[in-house]
């Protein structure tokens, strides 16, 4: 009978250090789980940063923003102003064009500090130009030249100054 | 006194596979920690921005057209001035330094600390524009035109 009890005993005590094993592995495997689940969210939000920080860098040089020859020799990192503010109406038929939810351009100098928003009414004499409506926070920028042709004594002349593009992108929920 | 001394090998066991497995997960977690991120300055940046304002239309005109930061360094070179009489070194220098200072804010609370701007013609410093100080940390951008250097490093 003694040792019919101190089997028992093995055996509830061997069922009871399977269990403790068995539950020890399953918080691990669940721990891990967590992880990876949250590094392929990180990785699909560093792949939309890095898309963000690649069309910052050449956004200035696509057809709807370059200078091509306007302002008399091709240029690089140059926006054509006028070209934008034209886009800037049509924008609705650009949806998720650059898969991008917000393109700006700021002039950085010369600059009122006024930060006033481009429109059809007030260009050129205005220092943002958005091309979509919403905020946006200068970690995806750039510089480039901005240029527009400009009136004086009744002949066109090319007008270049120095503005930033910033891009935001849509975070990964 | 035997089953006292089994039990007390299976106690160290278990916490045996629990260290095990504890250091194993550390492990995982160091290499899975990846730094990315941004830098306070990219290269591009600064090459984006020698470009830029390299192509900035000044006030100084000759007698055809407005000059850009380009054009207006090699009439400084050459020693000439705007159609307006005034001195097209001086022009530059002032354009340049408003340039720099619309474009890059320096102060304790911002991620770039200083700047430098270079600009060298035959071997012989021609502007030089310095602001904040110079920390381990530097990005730097260079465009060579005719026989003109134009060096500019931000220090982060």
């Amino acid at each position: 009978m003694i040792y019919n009890n101190r089997g028992q005993l093995k055996i509830q005590q061997m069922a009871f250090m399977l269990m403790a094993i068995t539950l020890f592995f399953v918080l691990v495997g669940l721990f891990v789980l967590k992880i990876n689940l949250s590094e392929l969210k990180q990785s699909a939000g560093t792949l939309e940063e890095k898309n963000a920080l690649l069309l910052v860098t050449r956004l200035a040089n696509s057809p709807e923003f370059s200078c091509d020859n306007s302002f008399g020799s091709t240029k690089i990192n140059c926006i054509d102003a006028d070209k934008v503010m034209m886009l800037k109406q049509r924008i609705q038929n650009y949806d998720d064009f650059w898969g991008v939810e917000n393109i700006e351009i700021r002039k950085l100098y010369p600059s009122s500090n006024k930060s006033v928003e481009c429109t059809l009414d007030n260009y050129p004499g205005c220092e943002i130009i958005k091309i979509r409506g919403g905020q946006i926070t200068p970690e995806y920028s750039n510089f480039v030249s901005l240029c527009r042709k400009e009136s004086f004594e009744e002949k066109a002349e090319d007008k270049c100054e120095v503005a930033k593009i910033m891009v935001s992108y849509k975070g990964v929920d | 006194m035997r089953d006292y001394k089994k039990a007390q090998e299976e106690i160290v066991g278990f916490a045996l596979i629990l260290i095990v497995t504890a250091v194993i997960l550390l492990i995982f977690l160091v290499f899975s920690a990846k730094n990315n991120q941004k830098e306070a300055v990219e290269s591009y940046e600064i090459e984006s921005f020698v470009q830029s304002m390299l192509q900035y239309t000044t006030d100084c005109r000759d007698f055809l057209e407005p000059l850009d930061i380009q054009k207006t360094i090699s009439e400084c070179k050459n020693k000439n001035s705007c159609v307006d009489g005034r001195d097209s070194c001086e022009v530059l220098n002032s354009e340049l330094k408003n340039i720099l200072e619309g474009s890059w804010i320096v102060n304790s609370g911002s991620s770039v600390k200083g700047y430098e701007l270079k600009i060298i013609s035959g071997g012989e410093e021609m502007s030089s524009i310095k602001k904040g100080n110079e920390t381990l940390n530097s990005k730097s951008a260079a465009q060579f035109f005719q026989d003109v250097e134009v060096y500019f490093t931000a220090y982060y």
